[in-house]
């Protein structure tokens, strides 16, 4: 700067001589020497001294910068970011089969699911995180249970016990395995002849039943004592008491014409639910009309089978004795059998006003279609009945409906007396210790045994447990076992195969299998326990006991790969063929009730089981097949017994049963028989996790173990009104029936669309009759040129279980929003079952549809986005875009489907105290998706994490991606393959087939938004025009 | 009262001499605050506190704290939306279209209704901003230039109410800015505090009150009467839009722009009505703010509420005729279903009650007069719930209906948004000419040349 301006103030040098003359100060003006001087230095005396380059600092060049690199990094790390909440720590060793970023499958199965469902489960870097079911499953067929499916959230729950306790004072505190061990292992010892009480479950097991049988041998006093909640032991003692032994066969239901289902949820929790609706969906197919099978059912509460029935009369349950007997005598009539009794089925009929007509034709279908008719009671329905029904189907000619195949009982359910005595050498003093070997008698067995009191008494009581219950509680040692995914097994359930089980991680926490406990108490002091005890263990006994009985024709280490990698053994078993109909049994065949007072029916509950599954959150907040209640159970009435009683909606009601009570909330179901009050159990929990502690209402006080008709049924209760109300939540709002301004409303306005087989044989296009020209719009359609993704759903073959909705749940990272959110009807669920009940509400006909985002071509979601956030793909999606959404809610508002969902909340903490934030909870989710925070608008979207796999797959084969290659999560679990998901566009596949299907319509389709999912209308088999 | 059309009835009565015009007008700027002043800035204040608790309970917690659900995604946040744009709407009508008309009876009240509907769009303002789901990206709504390449989509009528409603705030801003000048320069005249010489010296942007300057303000003013105008009728209906543009029965309805725009008509007059009656008592402005003024607002009362009424019974003939059973079912579904509550409120308040101001002693009353504009003002409110609400409530699928029901936070936002509103008001009242000084003076008798001082009218 100086020397410019010098150069400017000197003329000379400047050669501007015009040029005034500029001084900065009077030194330079007065040419001052020290200014001079200074002027002919460029810098300042000292300013130049750093960047002498010998005397510079000795940073080099390349150090300077890897200081400011590890600086930048240092302060990188040190203000982390708030999303990152852990590090990403690559595999210093790979192991072998792990591809990050790619999920492995194991074959296995789940424990606590009665029915057996073979799984797959998926994982992804080691970490379990789906259950799908296993295809090679020759039961289930790839499909599995509610129940199952959210079993893999039941893994991470972050309340299972981490460590043994036991109790010192009225508090639990935490013990070694070996301390635990050890004292146990002395207390069995020392027992003497004291009994040592092992209460479990059903045992499916055979290694696990020789565990037990090892652990009698080494404690001689032990004796097993096995039960279960929900059995059908009843209709088992009725066949032996029929056919001399075995036990009830399976059905072919896919066989029956015609199926009378009594008080029978054989769709929905009662056997083999899973196979059954397989099965009967095949009587279901539009492609072959006229070989649709009809079902009648006749029942006191509407039931999954109910809801399905193409005829249903409503029947108080106590009143089935009469009304088999009845029907069998009309029938014998016709068939020229004799008469039992005097059962006369029109007085019957009169006497409960079932409806003539539809007696008529059952009458009739049964004696027109003998032999490929079947008759089946339920579950809750006394001895007598299934008697009664054996005989009535034996005289249809329906023997040959039963299938070579049965169910399998590795080890007798204890009867009642087993208890009795049982609880009375507690009360003697001669039971030393009682082990509960995953079970929960407590809240299981029927209170007035008196179990709960009589514990108090025993010295030592053990709980093998993953989570803390009502027996667990009560006891000395808790030991924590580990879950379905962290065991070793194998399951005999029924003939045909054997299941495998193989853990998918390592025990979480310090837990240890059941199994392998015992088998460490069956050792001597001082022995070591391994984690792979069991494991070894089952292969011995598979190598020395099962697989030379197999005649597998492999190396026993070549078999016993393949099995575990499979999850299946298929044998060769030969069932005993069934006997003849000892007609001795006719003469028992009588039973009067008192059907004046009430009925009540315990029922399993259709989501959390007998309870076992009270803790997650998935089953809680899945709606009721029926009722769309969540997280509650209740006492579901009929419309006109509730006016009797003088209640409503959330009333509580008093139940009394011989001094037996309980107190529950009403619900008032249409199609109910009057004076029935039917309960699911499973509620009422007192001590498990957060989820399910004090959800319901506990009926299992109800239950007796001196029971008349049946463990499920009693007649002759006391209701009263208790006062005070309860609120029920719903997933769906209940309308009235008599309300002329939404009644039947979503027949009138065609959201379901329906007929009977007879209108379609007619005429197939029945449906589009009178359907109104194209709809036009404005704007150019988008090409979709290439794969256009579809979806189609057979109503006929939807049986509304909501299965489809965990699996959703599990694989989307679907929140759990409790509760208080449900009610104010912010459930998250992407898809959701409707129901909707049409006629009169005593006899109600219920139409379901399943709903999710319909993916419509012209989408109202999509022009009213402000920023976009939600867009049409190339290929026919209609896309969210979770990042640039903000929240102005306006596409739900907008949607006609109603099907967006929206984050009110950060779900994850606002659930019960960040529950859902726990680092273990955490582990459930499916990396392929993202978890969505709070303020967000998500819905449905056809899981396109699948179709990009799908398509990376096809990219790196360089083949094309075909739209069979995907499956959406709820088809793949859906039990009867109603829902139909692939490429619109390509003429061949089966989804354009039905999307051109003349039962194939849309809903809403006059608003002209185009959706791409087709429903297929729903056809009932129903003799007249519906 | 014996009526003479002859002659026009005076603006300013009591013959009131210039000087003692500006007295009465700068007298709230001169004096201290009273208690009762006091007293309705503390209950003003408080409500507004209130509301900024839940504001901040919304912003920490989420919307789930409000009462908002599935199937209903708006309920009270842009019900309340509407109603303060609306309420706006009489302040623009009230400066650019009655001046444009040289309606001189406007002179009293333009200054208030103008200062309301820029406090009534800040109220306005606040909730699309708050109802969304991540405030923070508000900015996303915007259109701007970015390296992701991100847009907004200009189909969605949110979009349109973004420039509807800043467009609205900034013309209404200065139209009332340019308004206040030579107010501004009266005040500075007149003051002796040398701060708020400072203050209105600036603010007067050097005002002299000369020929050239008037000549400029006068084009200054018009031109921007001009942009307004449209605006008072553009900006409710693009709201309208919000609706209309949409599928749902009971929103996709064609006669919304017209319609919104005379509820906002109405519902803004009942406003001005409201905060007038106060304001005339309270700064003793009797003689400026005359019952003549009220009885004119109160006429356009009328004539906008049955209006209102109109579009009501329209809309169900429409439904009906059109045969569509969605538009059927949601209009006989908001008069008799859940909501008839609500629905019957808003039909007795916006159109039954105003019938009252066929009546001249009743429009001329001050006590009744009050009454019947709050009650209007309640049922404006409760039209746009049951349009926003009763709509969302039960569409298509029976299986999504649902109920709404509000928390006490909606309620206490609700109360906030009215203390956002009066807070303003009352301290405008008190830092600025709450009347027009120099365009009252023009309309006032001493205002215009005449002989001896004698008023000839």
């Amino acid at each position: 700067m100086t020397d410019i301006k010098e150069g400017l103030n000197n003329p000379e040098n400047s050669g501007l001589k015009t040029q005034p003359t500029y001084w900065k100060s009077l030194k330079q003006l007065y040419n001052d020497p020290e200014f001079t001087e200074a002027s002919h230095h460029e810098f300042k005396e000292g300013v130049t001294d750093d960047f002498e380059v010998s005397k510079l600092s000795g940073l080099s060049r390349r150090k300077f910068l890897a200081l400011i690199g590890a600086s930048a990094a240092l302060a990188g790390a040190g203000c982390s970011n708030y999303r990152d909440k852990g590090s990403i720590i690559p595999y210093n060793k790979k192991p072998e089969e792990i591809i990050p970023g790619n999920a492995n499958y194991y074959a296995s199965f789940v424990n606590s699911c009665k029915c057996g469902c073979g799984v797959l489960i998926k994982t992804r870097e080691g970490r379990p995180i789906k259950v799908d079911g296993n295809p090679d499953h020759p039961v289930s067929k790839g499909k599995i249970c509610v129940k199952c499916h959210a079993s893999i959230l039941s893994l991470y729950d972050p309340e299972r016990l981490s460590e043994p306790v036991k109790k010192s004072g009225k508090n639990f505190q935490k013990i070694s395995w070996n301390i635990a061990d050890s004292e146990i292992r002395n207390v069995f010892s020392s027992i003497g002849d004291k009994e040592i009480a092992v209460i479990t479950h059903s045992i499916t097991s055979p290694t696990t039943l020789k565990v037990l049988k090892n652990f009698t041998n080494r404690y001689p006093s032990t004796k097993i004592y096995s039960y279960e909640l929900f059995n059908d032991e009843l209709r088992n003692s009725a066949w032996r008491k029929c056919y001399g032994s075995g036990t009830f066969p399976l059905i072919n239901w896919d066989k029956a014409k015609i199926i009378l289902s009594l008080e029978g949820d054989f769709l929905g929790t009662e056997g083999n639910h899973l196979e059954n609706s397989q099965l009967f969906v095949k009587g279901r197919d539009i492609n072959n009309p006229g070989n649709f099978s009809r079902l009648y059912v006749v029942e006191g509460n509407m039931s999954l089978a109910g809801m399905n029935a193409d005829y249903r009369l409503r029947l108080r349950p106590d009143a089935q004795f009469e009304f088999v007997m009845s029907l069998i005598n009309e029938i014998s009539k016709k068939t020229g059998y004799s008469q039992i009794g005097n059962y006369l089925l029109p007085s019957f009929a009169q006497k409960y006003s079932l409806s003539k007509e539809v007696l008529e034709h059952l009458i009739n279908d049964l004696i027109d279609s003998r032999g490929t008719s079947i008759v089946y009671a339920g579950d809750t329905l006394p001895e007598k009945v299934h008697i009664a029904v054996n005989y009535l189907n034996e005289i249809l000619g329906n023997k040959n409906l039963y299938r070579n195949e049965v169910n399998v009982f590795l080890y007798p359910l204890s009867t009642t007396n087993d208890f009795k005595n049982l609880i009375s050498s507690i009360n003697d003093g001669r039971v030393g210790a009682v082990i509960h070997f995953d079970s929960n008698p407590v809240y299981h067995l029927p209170y007035d045994l008196g179990y709960s009191n009589a514990l108090k008494k025993v010295e030592t009581v053990i709980s093998l447990v993953e989570l803390e219950n009502e027996s667990s509680v009560a006891g000395k040692y808790t030991l924590p076992i580990n879950h379905s995914f962290e065991c070793w097994g194998d399951a005999k359930t029924r003939t045909g195969f054997y299941l495998m089980q193989q853990p998918v991680i390592s025990p979480i926490h310090n837990t240890r299998q059941k199994e392998a406990v015992f088998l460490t108490w069956i050792e001597n002091e001082g022995f070591e326990y391994k984690e792979n005890l069991y494991h070894e263990y089952l292969i011995s006994n598979w190598r020395e006991n099962i697989y030379p009985t197999l005649n597998a024709g492999l190396p026993f280490e070549q078999f016993w790969l393949g099995a575990l990698h499979d999850g299946v053994v298929s044998i060769n078993e030969n069932v005993a063929t069934i006997g003849s109909f000892n007609t001795a049994v006719l003469s028992e065949l009588n039973l009067t009730t008192d059907v004046s007072g009430f009925a009540v029916i315990l029922k399993e509950s259709c989501t959390i089981g007998d309870g076992r599954f009270a803790n997650n959150g998935w089953l809680q907040e899945l709606p009721h097949p029926v009722t769309k209640v969540t997280w509650d159970n209740y006492a579901a009435i009929s419309q006109t017994t509730a006016k009797e009683l003088g209640v409503d909606y959330n009333d509580f009601i008093e139940i009394e049963i011989a001094g037996r009570k309980v107190k529950i909330p009403v619900f008032i179901q249409p199609g109910a028989a009057d004076k029935t009050i039917t309960i699911e159990l499973g509620y009422g929990r007192t001590h498990t996790g957060t989820v399910g502690k004090d959800v319901g209402f506990n009926a299992n006080t109800l239950l007796s173990s001196t029971f008349n008709l049946s463990p499920y049924l009693y007649t002759s209760a006391k209701v009263t009104k208790a006062g005070g109300s309860f609120e029920i939540v719903t997933s769906q709002e209940h309308h009235s029936f008599d309300d002329e301004l939404i009644k039947d409303a979503a027949e009138k306005r065609g959201i379901v669309k329906e007929g009977t087989i007879q209108e379609y044989l007619n005429n197939r296009q029945f449906l589009n009759e009178g359907k109104e020209h194209s709809l036009l719009t404005m704007y150019p359609d988008h090409p979709y040129t290439g794969l256009k993704w579809g979806m189609a759903i057979d109503l006929n073959k939807c049986i509304s279980c909501g299965q489809c909705v965990v699996a959703c749940t599990s694989e989307n990272n679907i929140p759990v929003v409790g509760k208080d959110q449900v009610k104010r009807g912010r459930e998250m669920h992407w898809i959701r079952v409707d129901r909707y009940y049409s006629g009169s509400i005593d006899e109600p006909m219920v139409s379901n549809q399943v709903m999710l985002c319909q993916h419509c071509d012209n989408a109202p979601c999509e022009n009213v986005c402000p920023v976009v956030a939600t867009t049409h793909s190339p290929d026919g999606l209609n896309q969210m875009v979770y990042n640039r959404c903000v929240g102005t809610r306006y596409c739900s508002n907008n949607c006609p489907y109603k099907v967006r969902r929206f984050n009110y909340y950060n779900f994850r903490d606002h659930f019960d105290d960040a529950y859902q934030l726990d680092n273990l909870f955490n582990l459930v989710y499916n990396p392929e998706v993202t978890v969505r925070s709070r303020g967000v608008m998500e819905k449905c979207t056809f899981c396109i994490q699948r179709i990009m796999e799908s398509r990376e797959t096809a990219i790196k084969e360089n083949s094309e991606l075909k739209g069979s290659d995907v499956k959406t999560a709820c088809q793949e679990a859906c039990p009867t393959s109603a829902i139909i998901f692939g490429d619109i566009n390509d003429k061949e596949s089966e989804i354009s087939k039905y999307r051109n299907h003349e039962l194939g319509y849309h809903v809403l389709e006059e608003l002209n938004v185009r959706p791409n999912v087709t429903y297929l209308a729903k056809l009932r088999n129903t003799k007249e025009k519906a | 009262m014996d009526l003479d059309y002859t002659r026009e009835l005076e603006v300013v009565e009591g013959n009131l001499r210039i000087p003692e015009i500006d007295r009465i007008i700068a007298r709230p700027m001169d004096e201290r605050p009273g208690k009762k002043y006091l007293l309705a800035l503390t209950i003003s204040t408080s409500a507004l506190l209130i509301g900024a608790l839940c504001v901040g309970i919304t912003l920490f917690l989420g919307i789930g704290t409000w009462g908002n659900n599935q199937p209903v995604g708006w309920a009270f946040d842009i019900t309340n939306f509407v109603f303060w744009i609306g309420i706006g709407h009489a302040g623009t009508l009230i400066s650019a279209i009655l001046f444009l008309l040289r309606q001189k009876w406007r002179t009293g009240i333009a200054r208030f209704a103008e200062a309301m509907t820029i406090f009534a769009v800040m109220c306005a303002g606040l909730f699309p901003i708050i109802h969304m789901g991540r405030p923070w990206l508000a900015g996303y709504l915007t259109p701007y230039p970015n390296q992701h390449g991100l847009w907004v989509n200009f189909v969605s009528p949110l979009v349109w109410d973004v420039f509807a409603v800043s467009t609205y705030f900034t013309i209404s801003l200065l139209f009332w800015y340019v308004g206040l000048i030579p107010d501004f320069a009266i005040l500075r005249d007149r003051t002796v505090s040398k701060i708020k010489k400072t203050i209105y010296s600036v603010f007067s942007l050097g005002w002299r009150h000369s020929n050239r300057h008037w000549q400029h303000y006068e084009k200054a003013y018009i031109i921007l009467a001009g942009i307004s105008t449209p605006l008072v009728l553009s900006v409710h209906s693009i709201v309208s839009f919000d609706f209309a543009t949409s599928i749902i029965p009971g929103w996709h309805t064609t006669i919304f722009p017209p319609y919104f725009v005379a509820g906002a008509i109405f519902s803004g007059f009942a406003m001005v009505v409201t905060v007038m009656v106060i304001v005339r008592k309270v700064f003793d402005m009797e003689q400026i703010i005359t019952l003549n003024h009220l009885d004119r607002m109160n006429k356009i009362l009328l004539a906008t509420g049955m209006m209102v009424g109109y579009a009501y019974a329209a809309e169900f003939f429409m439904s009906w005729y059109s045969g569509v059973q969605y538009e059927r079912f949601a209009f006989f579904n908001r008069a008799f279903g859940p909501y008839a509550w609500a629905y019957w409120i808003m039909v007795s308040c916006n159109v039954f009650i105003p019938q009252l101001f066929w009546f001249r002693k009743i429009r001329r009353s001050i006590p009744i007069m009050f009454v019947i504009v709050i009650l209007v003002n309640v049922g404006m409110w409760f039209e746009r719930f049951v349009i926003i609400v009763t709509s969302l409530h039960r569409d298509f699928l029976p299986s999504s209906w649902g109920y709404f029901k509000p928390t006490l936070i909606d309620l206490g936002i609700l109360l906030g948004s009215f203390g956002l509103f009066f807070t303003l008001v009352l301290l405008f009242a008190r830092t600025l000419p709450v009347v027009s000084m120099s365009e009252v003076k023009a309309v006032s008798p001493n205002g215009q040349p005449s002989h001896n001082g004698v008023h000839h009218g």
